[in-house]
């Protein structure tokens, strides 16, 4: 969210800077453009509607929607920015702290087994100690899903608290996968 | 300045002498390190604040990283001055059993 905010102002700030030049251009009235041309006049006086509209609260239904609808995106953005970024590293406890890629590489390894045929893992770290891992899977067409999930979500869970690490939020995703599109492609 | 490199340096051979510990981190981010005079000793942060220990670990665990972590912290306890100690672990590294010999 952060990294959105900031393309936001970007283009804001870079908006504002083509109308700066933009104004000093009509204004000092360089290379032909000429502050006379610009409808200025028509922009004011819809302006001025739009604001006596506001103030006698005869709004159009548009105006209405348009008004709800920055302040709405304004408060989600707020929420965002304000929010507090999730840390880099697993707390482990009070003190102890392990990065996510070590994570990523221990539920990796436990994820591996004949019927699954490659996986992906994303770990995020949280607030409190724990972190919050994302298991997906490919498997074979036809393989049995519940056991094949069940049997994953066990290994992960049994591999990382041999560790020690504590896992808040586990999920397992298997997708079906052709064998021929997979890293394993011969077992 | 130099006290803490003297810190850093007492604390890395320490916390590498420990069982369980392969080699110290370097950070994943930002370089993990004490820095002095022409010197620099790599995975142990040393600030007023705390004493931040970079570790990769031996994989078979000997025991689970957060006793392991414990055991760091009290080995190295008289050194840092009652600052609080953090300890990191950066990453896990299998070893051969009798690379443990």
């Amino acid at each position: 969210m952060r990294i959105f905010n900031r393309i936001v102002i970007i283009l804001l700030l870079a908006g504002l800077f083509v109308l700066g030049v933009l104004a000093v251009l009509y204004s000092l009235g360089v290379a032909g453009y000429r502050l006379a041309e610009l409808p200025l006049d028509t922009f004011s006086q819809d302006l001025i509607r739009a604001v006596r509209n506001v103030e006698t609260g005869n709004l159009h239904v548009l105006d209405l929607g348009g008004l709800l609808l920055s302040a709405l995106l304004g408060l989600v953005l707020l929420v965002f920015e304000l929010k507090p970024p999730a840390p880099h590293r697993v707390r482990m406890q009070q003190g102890t702290y392990i990065t996510r890629r070590a994570v990523e590489n221990e539920a990796i390894e436990a994820v591996e087994s004949p019927e699954v045929l490659q996986s992906s893992v994303n770990v995020e770290a949280q607030r409190r100690p724990g972190a919050k891992v994302n298991v997906k899977a490919s498997i074979r067409p036809g393989e049995d899903v519940g056991s094949t999930q069940s049997g994953v979500q066990d290994r992960v869970q049994r591999r990382l608290s041999q560790v020690g690490i504590p896992v808040s939020n586990l999920k397992v995703r298997l997708v079906e996968s052709d064998p021929r599109e997979t890293r394993a492609r011969v077992r | 300045m130099a006290d803490d490199l003297q810190l850093a340096r007492s604390v890395s051979e320490a916390v590498l002498a420990i069982g369980g510990v392969h080699s110290l981190g370097t950070g994943r981010y930002a370089e993990a390190a004490t820095y002095g005079a022409g010197e620099k000793v790599r995975g142990v942060v040393v600030n007023p604040r705390e004493v931040r220990v970079h570790i990769v670990v031996s994989y078979p665990l000997v025991e689970p990283i957060p006793a392991l972590a414990e055991r760091i912290r009290q080995r190295i306890a008289s050194r840092t001055e009652d600052r609080p100690t953090t300890v990191v672990v950066e990453d896990l590294v299998k070893v051969e059993q009798d690379e443990n010999l």
